[in-house]
């Protein structure tokens, strides 16, 4: 997980709020249609340039998963489920309506996990190299397993721009805190199956809202041919492929994603108009 | 003082393979015909061992060629109709990466009675690693754990009605052990602990506690026994609550003891020999000690040599036998070395020795257990420490 202390400091303003049992790490950033921004495994601090890109055109929510960040973890909480169903209480009780939901990563398969319980607070989803269908068939692996990986490996493969070496010893122990607390909630989340629900599969032909897929070309963690079968279970998903991007995509190609994301949000505007 | 023998036994012709001796290495390099003498060797020093007057422990792990007991409870039921005096300890069964308790309940039941009551059973955390072959959830690992060994507990003690189960982690429907132990309510219950947290948890259960390989670190996980056992039960813990576990090689000449102690060592360096990413997996230690481990840097959690300074990384024999680890010399030297170390750490009514341990062969394992049964045991049954206040006056 590449979160730079510096990134951390940058995001101006969070504040929490009490969402059910959970007391939420909550960043709202910008004016606009409301965005609904997850993060991936890294946390909220790695996404701060994309926050600052959205945030130029939406009103955006970015929030700390229970479990990552600041948000609390209730012991009720195992699965991505809780999670979807969590933001689905979120935008409740927001009152949002005609969100744009955009998640990376991990995020992106709490993204989708929204769209076939209920979208009816949502206008659109984007998905930036979602988990969440199997990653793996028996002894068939399609996306690398991080948990099997040194920590060295895993930065070389999430992203094409080079990894910031970190000398863990010398981050303050708030930030430290935050990124245990990450690897904690990944592991919860995505320990087994690994970063996927294999129901999931089954239940995205309900998603109704208009859906883009973003993919980096380069991404080494989920590769291009797993989204492109991701994109095929979504009816009328976009795909869309971004070059000389891996995985992280808010880290190597923030502005390319905003640009799209925007680009996207116009067109469907158009179409409804 | 009473002595438990211990082999981890390995599959020492894998040491030779370069790279990780754990969960990667892959099993091509066993052969199978090669680990089943080895197994049946140490099984023959095991029964040895019950004829000299020891007692026996028995641990696990998996995927490793350090360690080629995968079960505690199928190599004690071996022992358990092989051997006729020993007491016959698992330490222990990972019962947070096992799928059915009820199993192991049932399991310890059968060595229980085929033993005729010898069995003792360490219910233990285990390594990190081994979530990565269990598949286990690595977060809330020990509300796991607590929720196993009260399922377990309530099955080898129930004499009431069959009862069913329905907790966080498990679902029965009718447990019910056939055969269940002879010892009631259970066998004798052990725990491992390297912090005096994890030991006063085990105080309060009144359970034994063993620490291995800790060196000075067992004065403080003692001692925070000796004090949460007073304060919960009002009576100071007998010395039998307490084990530590260490490497003993014994010779009647010092250059021999320490030839094998040589060859035991790489009990210790290949245990080592285990990628980063397989040590510590997200969630299976809480946030805090994360935290306290990650700004500690790695020399944190090694072993002390008596004047303070971690453990050098390739030490000598004797840098071993000053941090507490190995035992090594002529039985006079042995005796005055655990006593030493005994006096240290404020007494310990059980040795968990190693007489086996990497590379050494039967014949030198042989006559180890034998010469340190002759010449040492008898000299540390007599061992205790008065009373544990004054020791740790003696050294405050």
């Amino acid at each position: 997980m590449n979160s730079e202390a510096t990134n951390a400091n940058s995001l101006s303003g969070p504040h929490f709020l009490q969402v059910g049992d959970v007391r939420l790490e909550l960043l709202v950033k910008g004016e606009g249609r409301p965005l609904l921004l997850l993060h991936g495994m890294d946390g909220i601090e790695a996404m701060a340039p994309l926050v600052d890109l959205l945030a130029a055109t939406h009103k955006v929510y970015a929030p700390s998963h229970p479990g990552f960040g600041g948000s609390d973890l209730p012991r009720s909480f195992s699965t991505v489920d809780d999670i979807a169903y969590f933001y689905l209480d979120l935008l409740d009780q927001l009152d949002l309506r005609d969100v744009l939901v955009a998640g990376f990563s991990f995020g992106g398969w709490i993204a989708a996990e929204m769209l076939v319980k209920n979208s009816g607070r949502l206008a659109l989803a984007v998905l930036g190299a979602p988990f969440g269908i199997e990653t793996a068939h028996r002894k068939d692996r399609r996306v690398v397993d991080i948990f099997m990986c040194d920590g060295g490996t895993v930065e070389r493969k999430s992203q094409v721009t080079p990894a910031q070496k970190l000398d863990l010893a010398a981050l303050p122990e708030d930030v430290l805190e935050r990124r245990v607390r990450n690897a904690e909630a990944t592991m919860l989340y995505g320990w087994s199956p690994y970063m996927c629900n294999p129901k999931l599969r089954h239940r995205l032909h309900r998603v109704a809202t208009p859906t883009l897929l973003l993919w980096g070309e380069d991404d080494a963690i989920a590769p291009l041919d797993y989204g492109r079968d991701y994109a095929a279970l979504i009816p009328q998903a976009v795909f869309e492929a971004i070059p000389n991007c891996g995985h992280r995509i808010y880290v190597d190609s923030a502005e390319a994603a905003a640009r799209s994301i925007n680009t996207f949000a116009q067109r469907a505007v158009a179409a409804a108009a | 003082m009473k002595v438990w023998q211990f082999s981890e036994q390995a599959y020492h012709p894998a040491f030779d393979v370069p790279g990780p001796m754990r969960v990667t290495l892959p099993q091509h390099h066993c052969h199978p015909s090669e680990a089943g003498r080895l197994i049946n060797r140490y099984l023959d020093e095991y029964v040895l061992a019950d004829e000299l007057g020891y007692n026996i422990m028995i641990n696990e792990h998996h995927a490793a060629a350090t360690c080629m007991s995968t079960s505690c409870m199928t190599t004690l039921a071996i022992l358990a109709r092989q051997t006729k005096r020993a007491r016959l300890l698992a330490l222990g069964i990972p019962i947070g990466n096992r799928a059915n308790p009820v199993r192991v309940a049932e399991e310890i039941a059968m060595a229980d009675v085929i033993s005729n009551g010898r069995l003792e059973v360490g219910l233990v955390k285990g390594a990190a690693y081994e979530v990565f072959m269990s598949n286990r959830q690595p977060v809330r690992f020990m509300d796991r754990y607590w929720e196993a060994h009260d399922l377990i507990l309530e099955a080898l003690s129930n004499t009431g009605d069959n009862f069913s189960w329905d907790g966080e982690f498990f679902n029965y429907r009718a447990v019910s052990l056939w055969p269940r132990p002879i010892q009631q309510p259970t066998p004798p219950i052990w725990m491992t602990a390297s912090s005096a947290g994890s030991a006063a948890q085990q105080a309060k259960l009144g359970y034994v506690c063993a620490t291995f390989l800790s060196g000075a670190v067992a004065r403080s996980v003692f001692a925070s026994y000796r004090k949460t056992y007073q304060e919960t039960h009002g009576r100071p813990a007998s010395d039998d609550r307490l084990g530590y576990l260490g490497l003993v090689s014994v010779a009647t000449d010092r250059e021999t003891a320490f030839q094998r102690a040589e060859q035991m060592k790489a009990y210790f360096t290949t245990a080592a020999r285990l990628d980063p990413q397989f040590r510590n997996p997200a969630g299976f230690a809480s946030v805090k000690d994360n935290v306290r481990l990650l700004k500690a840097g790695p020399n944190a959690v090694r072993p002390r040599l008596r004047d303070g300074s971690p453990l050098p990384s390739n030490p000598t024999i004797e840098q071993y036998i000053d941090a507490g680890l190995m035992f090594v010399g002529t039985p006079d030297e042995v005796f005055e070395q655990i006593g030493r170390f005994h006096a240290e750490v404020g007494g310990f009514g059980n040795l968990l020795m190693m007489g086996q341990a990497g590379t050494l062969g039967h014949a030198e394992t042989v006559e180890n257990l034998t010469l340190f049964s002759r010449e040492v045991m008898p000299r540390l049954a007599e061992m205790s420490v008065d009373t544990p206040d004054v020791r740790y006056e003696a050294f405050a």
